[in-house]
């Protein structure tokens, strides 16, 4: 049967019901601000009722474990995006500086020391016997080869700082990886035990959310909501409780950081996050862009060499080399310079009188012959910055349709777990309420009762 | 359950701004350096192919100074071979003056002596400098070409070479930019220095006075002839100007096309993207700023 206790006992358990219900909503209210942080959703379910012979009554309210509103396929999707997004980044960082050395629509880039270059031949065989012509020659030529010395030199400092960034990047890794292995250690045992693991389980999904800017993982879960994190290609980062560090080798080939996991060398595997930017910059970009430059130089050099020796100097001497090279085409870019000092060494002649301009004619030729990798000069630079502008601009359009996918799984994201004080403010109104009436009936049965126990001073 | 939107805002709305405001440095950069293509990843196929139209301008501008410099040098020859011709003019009138034979020995003597003069005055011109080049020598520029010397049949030694020297004026155009003194002077055809020394031998030992003038003006006949290569050449070099300033005006109205930027496009999408700007921004404000349900609770 109901009795008043009874009674009494169920508005209790509502106001304490009640009073977790706005604990809970003054907690999303509190967070509404924190990045990563999923909303709690109140979780209100009816007490098992009593039977009492025919009569069955309910024993009111209690608070059941709150649950964390979120849909975890989403955050995978968010940390593969924030992958291609980040080594995207990493890789047009550099990129952008890579084209402003090239950069022909604002006049720096080689097209302008190439032309005066060839214009200074030009001009010798107008006059081949003037000195200051001449040294004119030499000092174009001088000019060309520190320019492609400094794009060289400029490029393998961009390298460098690549490689700085990938040492940086593996550092950043393990910290996140250690971190996400000790949550998981927190998340197992408290679902093991039956408890909410929600909080730590946002601060677990932010730490993957920044481990996988970094590099390109793979996610599954585990018993006990434990997470299993592995590297694109398979080598384990974090198994349960256990994080993996990654280390990084000097390759003596390129003097750069190779990268290991348990001793596999995972270099070329890194499918995404900075790392796999950086590395992309640094192994593939800029040696590519390099050994172009190398290509150049050396058959440009090549070229200006053999008809110099074809020709005559000033005495009437048979020509020398103009450039010094290496002999091989790699570090060409990196070591060209001009071989002669003395402008009488110029070999503008081609029958040994200072007057004649014949050599002169066919080194300023030269420019229009396909000189460099059966291209001319000019053809083969503007392929490379066709090149370096193409990528750039690829890297660009890709990173826009990654923030787009980006911005509508983060809105997705939001309208799923974020806080919405609208939604909590009316909350709060009904669980006052709520607990407005419990606390009234509480009233309504102290008078009840109070009735009862007075009862004899009322009656006659 | 209603549908839920995404309560936080905000980086919808930082993502907007941003975007504005890159419009606006976009259009502000474009007007301010007055081209489209600004790094190469704006138009990766435009940014290369002014690497070429560069090329082509910055060649264009040498092709341009050579044929100013060419000119001067050619002019310089030239007007001393006009001077040689209005010498030996005047050599001939004189040979034709000492074939008269009413003039006594003495008179024969003054010719010789003026004729003599003509000689020098000719072999100093044959030995015209331009800039410290000897402009008939050659390619051997650098050494006198002509000197009297009686041990020679002419009287006169060569001392150049008889080799040309071309000039690209434009792309693919090359000219020849030198005749050889040899070729001018003391041609096999047409002797000049030859015919000179026999006019002055003839008219001191007045011997065939009347062959020497006839020899001196075959060889002013070659004179003249070789001459038209300098009055051709300079004509050549006046057209190839006309033709690179014409080329230089395309390729650069070429660039232009390429990377030239729409003044008035990029003035509307600057005033476009300032308006767009300020309307994001005031929508922020306002959006921030809007009360929720909580604000309203007593």
């Amino acid at each position: 049967m109901g009795t008043l206790s009874g009674a009494l006992a169920v508005a209790l358990g509502a106001l304490g019901a009640d009073d977790g219900a706005v604990a809970i909503t003054a907690n999303n209210i509190a967070n509404v601000q924190t990045p990563g942080y999923s909303r709690e959703q109140v979780n209100l379910a009816q007490n098992p009722p009593v039977q009492l012979g025919a009569l069955q009554f309910g024993t009111g309210v209690s608070l059941e474990q709150t649950t964390h509103v979120r849909d975890t396929l989403l955050d995978f999707r968010l940390d593969q995006e924030n992958q291609t997004a980040s080594q995207l980044s990493a890789f047009l960082g550099p990129m952008n500086q890579v084209q402003t050395l090239f950069n022909e629509a604002s006049g720096s880039g080689l097209q302008a020391p190439l032309t005066s270059f060839f214009n200074s031949f030009q001009q010798l065989s107008d006059n081949p016997s003037s000195s200051a012509l001449r040294e004119g020659v030499i000092t174009s030529g001088q000019n060309l080869a520190s320019s492609i010395r400094q794009d060289a030199s400029n490029l393998q400092s961009l390298q460098g700082s690549a490689d700085l960034g990938v040492q940086q990047s593996i550092t950043q890794i393990n910290t996140l990886t250690s971190e996400i292995a000790s949550l998981n250690v927190q998340i197992s045992g408290l679902v093991g035990a039956g408890q909410d693991a929600g909080t730590f389980i946002d601060q677990r999904t932010q730490l993957v959310q920044q481990l996988s800017g970094l590099i390109g993982i793979s996610q599954t879960p585990a018993q006990n909501d434990s997470l299993t994190l592995s590297a694109a290609n398979g080598q384990s980062l974090v198994v349960a409780g256990q994080s993996f560090a990654l280390t990084t080798q000097i390759n003596p080939q390129t003097g750069f950081h190779d990268v290991f996991a348990q001793d596999t060398d995972i270099t070329s595997a890194i499918t995404g996050g900075a790392l796999a930017g950086q590395i992309q910059v640094r192994d593939q970009e800029i040696p590519s862009i390099l050994s172009k430059l190398d290509t150049f130089s050396s058959g440009l050099a090549s070229a200006v060499n053999a008809q110099s020796r074809a020709g005559f100097d000033a005495n009437g001497n048979p020509g020398v080399n103009f450039f010094a090279i290496p002999a091989t085409t790699s570090g060409a870019a990196s070591s060209i310079s001009v071989a002669i000092s003395n402008p009488d060494l110029v070999a503008a002649s081609s029958d040994g009188s200072i007057g004649s301009n014949g050599n002169a004619q066919a080194l300023a030729n030269l420019q229009n012959q396909t000189i460099v990798a059966g291209q001319t000069p000019a053809n083969y630079y503007d392929g490379l910055v066709f090149q370096i502008g193409n990528d750039v601009s690829q890297a660009n359009a890709e990173q826009t349709s990654v923030g787009l996918v980006q911005q509508q799984l983060q809105n997705q994201q939001g309208s799923i777990s974020g806080v919405s004080l609208d939604e909590e403010a009316v909350n709060l109104i009904r669980y006052q309420s709520a607990y407005q009436a419990s606390a009234n009936v509480v009233s309504v049965i102290n008078s009840l009762l109070s009735t009862v126990i007075n009862m004899d001073t009322v009656l006659p | 359950m209603s549908i839920r939107v995404n309560p936080n805002v905000t980086p919808d709305l930082l993502q907007a701004i941003a975007l504005d405001r890159q419009a606006q440095t976009t259009a502000l950069q474009e007007i301010s350096t007055g081209q489209q293509v600004n790094q190469l990843s704006d138009n990766p196929a435009a940014a290369a192919d002014v690497v070429l139209s560069h090329i082509q301008s910055g060649q264009d501008d040498q092709f341009l100074q050579n044929a100013s410099d060419l000119t001067s040098q050619l002019q310089t020859a030239d007007s001393a071979l006009n001077s040689v011709v209005t010498a030996v003019t005047q050599a001939i009138s004189l040979g034709v003056e000492g074939a008269n034979g009413t003039l006594n020995d003495s008179n024969r003597q003054a010719i010789a002596q003026q004729v003599s003069g003509i000689l020098n005055q000719v072999l100093s011109l044959a030995n015209q400098t331009y800039q410290g080049s000897y402009l008939f020598a050659g390619t051997a520029t650098g050494t006198q070409p002509f000197a009297l010397d009686s041990t020679q049949p002419d009287g006169v030694k060569y001392d150049g070479n008889n080799d040309l020297n071309t000039i690209e004026v434009s792309q693919g155009n090359a000219i020849q930019i030198n005749v050889p003194g040899s070729q001018i002077f003391t041609n096999g055809s047409g002797d000049l220095f030859g015919a000179l020394n026999g006019l002055i031998t003839a008219l001191q030992t007045n011997t065939n006075i009347g062959t020497a003038v006839t020899n001196l003006q075959t060889a002013f006949s070659q004179l003249t002839t070789q001459r038209v290569f300098y009055g051709n050449a300079l004509q050549q070099l006046q057209s190839v100007q006309t033709f690179l300033n014409g080329d230089k005006l395309q390729v650069s109205t070429q660039e232009n096309s390429l990377i030239g930027v729409d003044l008035a496009a990029a003035s509307t999408n600057l005033a476009q993207s300032t308006t767009a700007t300020n309307a994001i921004l005031s929508a922020t404000n306002q959006i921030l700023t809007t009360m929720n349900l909580l604000d309203f609770l007593r």
